[in-house]
């Protein structure tokens, strides 16, 4: 109760003395306000890579295993892998009827090309070789058109479907469904367009929208299907489930490899996920660079309050003395002081804040996903207030320990 | 007995030198007591002042306040006693420039927590004592200098202290405006209230019944005011 009413008091007195020094309190707070909108404005940009990065990779889809020869993220030498057996279609063959729990699986396999309609060219696109099943483990469909069904692998049908990216580049305002486009040297019949997919170029990842679809038949039928290497792409019952269904797909692999329980696997379990920890551990260190480097600015505004608190306790020192003298302890001294220097800096977080909102909008605009969260607004707000209460702390411990004789003396 | 002082020292260190501002001075006093202090500057007035305000604790003795032993008291419990049982009056007023009146007074007891509604009807009562209820929301450096002590003498009252210590009440004041402040202290004394006066100025002094005369230290007379007995 009583320090309720100190603390009330404490506000009154740290709305007066800013109030009483406008201009004064409208520079110190400039120093705070830089540094929140610095500090808010790479935590905001940060979380827009973030989000950016998970939406480009989203078309891999969160339950779905790629078995494949090599991991796509990892540290050494590439080397070890070399030595690795090709995933053979047989391979995945097996794989879909062993396990059973499996709600679709899709044997994959590549080749880059050059894509010719009519006088347009384009240079070494992703070509890939799939099954109808490929819609059922990863995003998209077609937005026009159709998709390659069983009846194309079966009879090596010569259709493709094609990417957003590629009907804009190939096509413009042309209806590409039903025109022949060479892919290499063979004729295809464009039989579907995807919905657009995005990009994960950005992060030097694939381009999902500059890709062509075509039966994995007609594939190894066109482009070589003698020492090719395969990719099995396994969807799980579902999400939770992934990783109990990664287990079982590593043990049924070794089955098929033939693996003694001494050999290490030579294939490789690749998911979302890897891809996610891989851009997390990098843009991790990024990002707390970003931090500690706009931490800096913050830092500095908190000097800029921390000396005029050193001013405002001098030239209140008198003051203090009354107070003092009148009953008030050393902790109401404290308490009045660090409510002052946190207030200041409330206040420029809070304008930083404000800033901040209008920064992320433009960045929204020209760059990235980036949005202010809830939990960025609450660290700006404690951090703010903490840099208040540690600038604060040592002018506010010299003014609680003034002796109210020499304060009440002093002019 | 409202104070009761016995044989305090007090040393001062002033570079590798110390200095005795006080040197064994007994002092007691009784409930509604007016008593002035006076002495010329060095004879230790201010220190002693200081030391039965609670500013200050002495190097050695006793000094016994309403049977509280405050000589041996730390820094926070010092300022819970100033705030309980001392009433500050100053020569310069000592208020806070930026509060108005009302806050001023009420001030001693936002340090004693009390709520709201019973701060402003006692800091209200109190600055009727001094008739400033029509400048309740000024600033003090919207008062005349007799306006100024009379809000320090408010402030005062307000925690209804033991001991009431004016230090040169009317030191800034012209001489019809100390009168003024000087018979606010009167009619104090009057209601009930002790009343410590340090001043030099005897006809200031004259206003007690009784005064304290310090030299280099020491209490050199400590007589009662035949002036006031034989009225």
């Amino acid at each position: 109760m009583k320090s309720l009413h100190e603390i009330k008091e404490s506000f009154s007195i740290a709305y007066g003395a800013v109030k009483a020094n406008k201009v004064r309190g409208m520079l110190t707070t400039l120093g705070i306000i830089i540094g929140i909108v610095a500090v808010v404005t790479t935590m905001t940009a940060a979380n827009g890579l973030g989000n950016r990065f998970k939406e480009s990779i989203s078309v891999i889809g969160s339950d779905v295993l790629y078995v494949s020869r090599t991991p796509w993220v990892f540290s050494g030498n590439f080397f070890q892998f070399r030595n690795r057996n090709q995933l053979t279609l047989k391979d995945g063959e097996k794989l879909e009827r062993q396990l059973q729990e499996a709600k679709a699986v899709n044997p994959r396999t590549y080749s880059n090309q050059n894509l010719k309609y009519r006088s347009t060219v384009l240079e070494n696109v992703t070509i890939i070789g799939t099954t109808e099943n490929h819609v059922l483990v990863s995003a998209g469909a077609p937005q026009y058109g159709r998709f390659i069904i069983d009846n194309d692998v079966q009879y090596k049908k010569q259709v493709c479907v094609i990417g957003w990216e590629i009907k804009d580049r190939l096509f413009k305002d042309v209806d590409p469904i039903n025109k022949k486009i060479k892919i290499g040297r063979n004729h295809f019949l464009v039989v579907g367009v995807m919905e657009k997919l995005g990009s994960a170029g950005f992060f030097g990842g694939p381009n999902f929208d500059r890709q062509v679809m075509v039966p994995i038949s007609t594939l190894m039928k066109c482009f070589g299907g003698r020492n090719r290497n395969f990719d099995i792409v396994v969807k799980a019952p579902s999400t939770e489930a992934l990783y109990d269904f990664e287990y079982s797909v590593i043990g049924e692999m070794r089955k098929i490899r033939k693996l003694a329980p001494t050999d290490e696997n030579d294939f490789s379990i690749n998911k979302m996920d890897t891809l996610m920890a891989a851009y997390n551990n990098v843009m991790g260190v990024v990002i707390l660079i970003g931090l500690v480097i706009t931490s800096i600015s913050l830092f500095v505004g908190g000097i800029g309050v921390m000396n005029i608190m050193f001013v405002s306790v001098t030239e209140r020192t008198r003051e203090i003395g009354i107070r003092k003298a009148i009953g008030a302890k050393r902790r109401s001294i404290l308490i009045q002081f660090l409510f002052e220097s946190s207030s200041i800096c409330l206040i420029g977080g809070l304008i930083g804040l404000i800033m901040s909102i209008g920064v992320t909008q433009i960045i929204n605009a020209f760059l990235l996903p980036a949005s202010i969260s809830p939990g960025i607004v609450i660290i700006a707000i404690i951090i703010s207030v903490m840099v208040g209460v540690v600038s604060g702390i040592i002018p506010a411990y010299r003014a609680s320990k003034l002796n109210p004789i020499e304060a009440l003396r002093y002019e | 007995m409202q104070l009761d002082i016995k044989d305090i020292t007090k040393n001062y260190k002033m570079g590798t030198e110390i200095v005795a501002a006080l040197r064994g001075v007994s002092v007691n006093l009784l409930k509604n007591e007016y008593m002035a202090i006076m002495g010329p500057s060095g004879s230790g007035k201010s220190t002693l002042m200081n030391i039965i305000g609670c500013l200050d604790t002495p190097s050695a003795g006793s000094y016994l306040l309403e049977g509280a032993d405050v000589s041996k008291m730390d820094d926070d419990q010092l300022a819970e006693i100033r705030n309980q049982k001392i009433g500050f009056v100053f020569q310069t007023f000592n208020l806070i420039p930026r509060a108005d009146v009302f806050h001023n007074v009420e001030l001693p007891m936002v340090y004693s927590g009390l709520s709201s509604s019973k701060r402003k009807k006692l800091a209200e009562e109190a600055i009727e004592k001094v008739g400033l209820t029509d400048r309740m929301k000024h600033k003090p450096s919207e008062l005349s200098g007799g306006q100024r002590q009379r809000v320090a003498i408010a402030r005062a009252l307000v925690n209804n202290p033991s001991i009431i210590l004016a230090d040169e009440p009317t030191g800034n004041l012209d001489s019809s405006t100390g009168a003024e402040i000087m018979s606010v202290l009167d009619q104090l004394h009057q209601a009930g209230n002790t009343i410590i006066l340090v001043t030099h100025e005897n006809d200031i002094a004259e206003h007690a019944n009784r005064v304290i005369k310090l030299k280099d230290g020491l209490v050199e007379s400590d007589e009662l005011n035949h002036k006031h007995f034989a009225a």
